[in-house]
């Protein structure tokens, strides 16, 4: 019996071992050195970071009361908060935070401080608050209020749904700490303080964010010593870097042909993980021809995802066929859409016969606006390509990026290719297709290219349902309409990507990740090779 | 002297005025939005619209402008719209690494340039010319970038000679003269061969002379021909090249700190430029034109040192 418990013992230990990260494995330079697609960084106040580069700093050094599981955005698990209760009606959410939990020093408090309801209180109105959040939007519903040292209480102004999902380590979730973003003013943009697994150290400018290990990290000290983060906007740099080992991790093109290159370079391995972007034609639904449905549909059926996702490559693209990529809660599967006989198959053909209905036997022409922006202008060339075989002409207008991003805002393009991830079918649904985000005219404009506004009481009552299954039902019957309708055609999702040397072990397997980054946290580690 | 210099510097505030004002106007006609580009896709009209108020960016353009210059004469460059750093400190962070990149090429250009100029025209149609030739033409063709990736892949990749990143360390003066080396070379190649060229076609010239004629019918040594009479009445055009192309140099270094991901003007002007970041932009923009002005007048001094004859009254 004590034998065959031994044994036991042993076979389970050789099956465990691999993922205990053993002191022999560890390489004995705990440094982490990674290069983003950027010349310098932007801001590194948590609730105004929205590039990638700067995101991935700030998922290191700052925390939310909750979340997403590393690796896995299916999973939401307690961080700051020990633990949370949701009212019966779902309009109070209840945090119970973590005791011991501490600030990071700053000038001022050189041991920094514990972390109390007071800084989540704080940190909940920074980022409900439009002067000093970009995702004062989203969070504006929120309000936090202390019950005592401990415990915070959030209410809702009105029902958002999976509300916890907002109070994570993503967009306007972070917490911050009061003392800290008030002693260091303006200059918290480029000297953060938080309460991550890393510490700011050293910001040269137009070169790298050196973060240091936060040894009295609430999760344990974290295995890396320090972690580089170096700007870098010319790819063939970043590559030649990485193959020398003066980096251990660059940001990738979402590019198959690149994909495949990086994976016969030796000592080198590529990550390709989504869920990624969403890429979507949203049709001006006002202006001639787009107007007429027929229209739309002869657009549809002259558009092959097959051959898009061939082009952009099968390693890193997936047709899409919902307005809301199908990994979030409410988004419609590829079967889904098929059966409701809103896939629109390829029939160049029926297109042709389409556009000869509706008196365009000749097809049409129309000036598009894109983004230089391989991610897009790659794509939208392939759709130019498609297009032309039923007679209609996109003269495409490439600009650079943050030209694209004013004017596709200011209405200037009848189809827009849209490449986003939003973390929830409501956002996703009422940034795109509700008439109040529409963009120039709408109360809220945001990102409705379409002028669409015929779903906006099922996104409303989606929002305001108390039953998931009930608000899961209304999301789905929107989409449904909106393919219906054709106000916009999904095309494809496109995953990211990153190339590593084989020591780097992120801590987690790359899942499904709503950043747009490997989180780098307390696991990851640089192991011998 | 002295009253040349004051005039010059004088005359220069016209220019860069000039340059600010334009730089500022086709900075504010340019499409773009910085709220958009710092708040991103994510940001509502009402964030964005903060942010626009909260940096002055909906007042009248020419408030804008009234303020920028004010704040520029009071030696203020302003701040990064996006990370709120001072412009200052972005610059005096960034200067020093533009400088010594800049002074590298120029100084590895002069270095192997006039010496390879001489040569090519003192055994012109031979073997040396038709080689220096065709190396200067190459050079005049590659853009320094270029040349930079081939280096990097060549002396780093392949030889693992050099680094590919950063600086240095700025304490270690070895170690930043290690990181220097590709970089410089990229920008020194191109520099070594605009002035081999010019130096070749000055040198053609006046060995033709009669006073050339005269010094060889004299029997001085061709090496005292060459480089005390020749060399010496050449050297105008030379350094006038050296002095212009310095100017594109600077150009050129921008593109060459991103491929080597160095620290520098040029790296802070085209991130501020993809950002729409206006207040970096401008200041940085009137830097460089203050450095073509300074080296413009550099170079107009150095003549006098090289010609007594020049007299600047």
């Amino acid at each position: 019996m004590a034998r065959r418990l031994l044994a036991g013992l042993f076979v389970a230990l050789l099956l465990v071992s691999p993922t205990i990260p053993s002191q022999a494995q560890l390489a004995e330079r705990q440094v982490l050195r990674i290069g983003f697609d950027a010349g310098d960084l932007r801001t590194l106040d948590p609730h105004m970071a929205s590039a990638t580069m700067d995101r991935a700093v700030v998922d290191m050094v700052f925390n939310g009361l909750l979340r997403f599981k590393p690796g896995d955005i299916s999973q939401v698990e307690p961080d700051l908060a020990s633990r949370y209760e949701v009212s019966s009606d779902g309009m109070t959410l209840t945090f119970t935070l973590r005791q011991g939990v501490r600030c990071h020093p700053f000038p001022g408090a050189p041991e920094g401080y514990e972390l109390t309801s007071e800084d989540v209180v704080y940190s909940i109105a920074k980022s409900a608050t439009p002067a000093t959040s970009a995702y004062a939007g989203d969070m504006a519903p929120f309000t936090a209020t202390a019950v005592d040292k401990y415990t915070v209480r959030v209410t809702l102004k009105r029902r958002v749904p999976n509300p916890e999902r907002y109070l994570t380590n993503y967009s306007g979730g972070f917490i911050v700490c009061k003392r800290a973003v008030e002693a260091l003013g303006d200059r918290f943009k480029t000297r953060p303080v938080g309460t991550g697994p890393f510490m700011f150290s050293e910001y040269v400018p137009g070169q790298k964010t050196v973060l240091v290990r936060n040894d009295r990290y609430f999760r344990g000290k974290p295995i890396l010593e320090r972690v580089e983060v170096w700007y870098m906007p010319d790819l063939s740099s970043r590559e030649f870097a990485l193959q020398r080992g003066e980096l251990d991790a660059i940001e990738g093109p979402m590019e198959q042909p690149w994909v495949e290159k990086m994976r016969k370079v030796p000592n080198t391995v590529v990550d390709v993980f989504g869920p990624g972007e969403t890429a979507t034609l949203h049709f001006n639904i006002t202006q001639e021809p787009l107007k007429r449905l027929r229209v739309r549909q002869a657009i549809a059926h002259a558009l092959s995802r097959k051959e898009l996702v061939a082009f952009v490559g099968p390693a890193i693209a997936t047709p899409l066929f919902s307005p809301v990529p199908p990994e979030l809660p409410g988004g419609l599967t590829e079967k889904e859409v098929t059966e409701a006989g809103l896939a629109y198959p390829t029939n160049r053909d029926y297109a042709k016969q389409l556009l000869r209905e509706e008196g365009l036997p000749g097809g049409f022409s129309l000036d598009v606006i894109i983004s230089e922006r391989a991610q897009y202008r790659r794509p939208m060339e392939n759709i130019q390509a498609q297009l032309r075989t039923v007679g209609i002409n996109l003269n495409l207008k490439v600009v650079d990026h943050a030209t694209f991003h004013a004017q596709i805002r200011q209405d200037l393009s009848p189809i827009v290719l849209y490449v986003a991830m939003r973390p929830s079918a409501d956002i996703f649904l009422t940034q795109f297709y509700h008439s109040a985000s529409t963009v120039r005219v709408g109360k809220a404009p945001i990102t409705n290219f379409s002028h669409y506004s015929r779903v906006d009481r099922l996104i409303e009552r989606a929002r305001e349902a108390t039953d998931p299954k009930e608000q899961v039902r209304l999301w789905k019957e929107a989409q449904l309409q909106i393919l219906r309708d054709l106000a916009a055609y999904p095309l494809f999702v496109s995953k990211f990507v990153y190339a590593r040397k084989p020591s780097v072990d992120w801590g987690h397997r790359l899942k499904s990740i709503l950043a747009l980054y490997p989180q780098i946290d307390e696991t990851t580690r640089i192991v011998r090779r | 002297m002295a009253r040349y210099i004051v005039r010059r510097i004088l005359l220069a505030i016209p220019t860069l005025l000039t340059v600010l004002t334009l730089v500022f106007l086709l900075l504010r006609v340019a499409p773009g939005d910085p709220a958009v580009v710092i708040l991103g896709q994510y940001a509502s009209e009402e964030t964005l619209q903060a942010f626009r108020e909260r940096m002055g960016l909906n007042r009248p353009l020419w408030i804008q402008y009234l303020s920028f210059l004010s704040d520029l004469l009071r030696g203020n460059l302003g701040e990064s719209l996006i990370s709120g750093v001072p412009v200052a400190e972005q610059v005096r962070a960034a200067l020093p690494y533009t400088l010594e990149l800049t002074a590298s090429g120029i100084f590895l250009g002069a270095l192997f340039g006039v010496p390879l100029g001489v040569l090519t025209a003192v055994r012109r149609n031979s073997f040396v010319d038709y080689l220096g030739r065709t190396f200067s033409l190459a050079g005049l063709s590659v853009p320094a970038f270029f040349l930079g990736i081939l280096l990097m892949y060549l002396l780093s990749i392949k030889l693992n000679l050099f680094p590919t990143l950063g600086a240095g360390s700025p304490g270690n003066l070895m170690d930043r003269l290690f990181h220097l080396t590709l970089p410089g070379l990229a920008l020194g190649l191109v520099m070594t061969a605009y002035v081999t060229r010019m130096t070749r076609s000055a040198m053609l010239n006046v060995l033709r002379e009669d006073y050339i004629r005269t010094a060889r019918a004299k029997g001085l040594r061709e090496q005292v021909v060459l480089y005390r009479h020749a060399l010496r009445s050449a050297l105008i055009p030379i350094i006038s090249i050296i002095g212009i192309y310095s100017i594109v140099l600077l150009g050129s270094s921008v593109m060459v700190e991103i491929v080597f991901s160095r620290p520098g003007l040029g790296k802070i002007m085209l991130t501020a430029m993809k950002q729409r970041d206006y207040a970096v932009l401008q200041s940085v923009m009137v830097i460089y034109a203050a450095f073509a002005v300074l080296l413009n007048l550099l170079t107009d001094l150095l003549y006098g040192l090289v010609d007594p004859r020049i007299r600047y009254d």
